[in-house]
């Protein structure tokens, strides 16, 4: 039986939505990847689905998806809006152009890497130098 | 220009002057005199209170500030955003052509043979020489009445323009008779000749009238 409730009544609006629906158990998530209606629940009745995403790495540290490129294809051309999960995935895999915030992300990571390191090199060099100059001080002095 | 980059120009700030809640909250690129001029704030999460309990009393010099936002950064993530945007837009018309492309092939392939699709354009063809034709009828009308309308509305002004001409005759009419009988009225000047005329020459005004209407102006006294 098809239980309509008001947020769900026709002519109110809605729009088709390609998101990340959660499934899985506990401590163990598992995302598929969905086009439906944005009023419905998020784990709720789906259009169809396109896609799944493992987020856990598996055995060689991967994290797997499968991608109905087609079908994606279809709903976007249906005019479906996508989630910035969903957004991002499609970056990373190659079908829509990269995410910013992906691109800016893997920025400030690498700048804060590179921040952390500096520090550490820095007092590094200061205790190898002296090592080293007095090391070959002592080595070409005969 | 932007919210965000208001939130910028506080920068950071240097370790005295800012307010002692902050002890190890330092980020890892800032160094040892400077702190950021934001306290990290707790993600909020509704626990225990709900919206309507007040917040507790070590809350109460509890300052929250935005995350700050790096300008040049800013500027950078908005300028791939737009690109970002007008990639996809151009990938969603692309899309939406080639959907609406399958559609209209399959639409045609579901129409049926050939003379089905001859009949079909035959009707059209008829349909739209019909509506030619009333087309044409209809403008034909619309041009009479309009000429209809033009005329009858200059014959009404031409109406209107005799009618006023004649008034203004009749009006200089009565203005021109009454400049004549303006001659023959009685003024303060004239007053006293008139009165010695009327008394020189005096008029009978009897007359004796019967049940028939005949009228008989010469009576005994004259």
């Amino acid at each position: 039986m098809v239980q309509l409730g008001s947020r769900l009544l026709r002519g109110r609006g809605g729009h088709v939505v390609i998101r990340f629906a959660l499934g899985g158990c506990t401590n163990r998530p598992f995302f598929r990847i969905v086009a439906a209606n944005s009023r419905r629940a998020r784990d709720g009745k789906y259009l169809e689905q396109l896609g799944c995403l493992d987020p856990l790495p598996n055995a060689h540290g991967e994290k797997v998806a499968g991608l109905n490129l087609e079908r994606l294809r279809y709903w976007l051309g249906c005019g479906a809006q996508l989630s910035r999960p969903a957004e991002k995935l499609l970056g990373l895999a190659g079908y829509l152009p990269l995410h910013p915030m992906t691109v800016t992300g893997a920025e400030r990571l690498r700048r804060r890497r590179q921040r952390e390191q500096q520090p550490e090199a820095a007092p590094a060099d200061g205790s190898a130098e002296p090592g080293t100059s007095t090391g070959t001080g002592t080595g070409t002095a005969p | 220009m932007l919210r965000a980059l208001r939130r910028c120009r506080p920068g950071p700030v240097p370790l005295p002057a800012l307010p002692p809640a902050l002890g190890p909250g330092l980020g890892p690129g800032l160094g040892p005199g400077l702190c950021p001029a934001w306290a990290p704030r707790a993600v909020p999460v509704r626990g225990r209170k709900t919206r309507h309990d007040p917040p507790a009393k070590s809350k109460a010099g509890r300052v929250k500030l935005p995350p700050p936002v790096d300008p040049e950064e800013l500027l950078v993530v908005l300028e791939r955003y737009r690109q970002h945007r007008l990639v996809l837009s151009a990938l969603r018309a692309e899309f939406r052509a080639e959907v609406l492309q399958r559609q209209r092939e399959e639409r045609l392939a579901a129409g049926g043979s050939a003379e089905e699709l001859e009949e079909h354009r035959r009707l059209m063809a008829w349909n739209e020489e019909q509506n030619a034709r009333q087309r044409a009828r209809r403008e034909e009308r619309l041009r009479k009445e309009e000429e209809e309308q033009k005329r009858r509305k200059l014959e009404i002004a031409e109406k209107q323009a005799r009618k006023m001409e004649a008034f203004l005759e009749e009006k200089e009419k009565e203005v021109l008779q009454l400049q004549e009988e303006a001659k023959n009225f009685i003024t303060p000047e004239n007053l006293e000749a008139r009165i010695e005329e009327c008394l020189d020459n005096p008029r009978n005004y009897n007359f004796a009238i019967d049940k028939d209407g005949r009228i008989v102006k010469r009576t005994v006294l004259s």
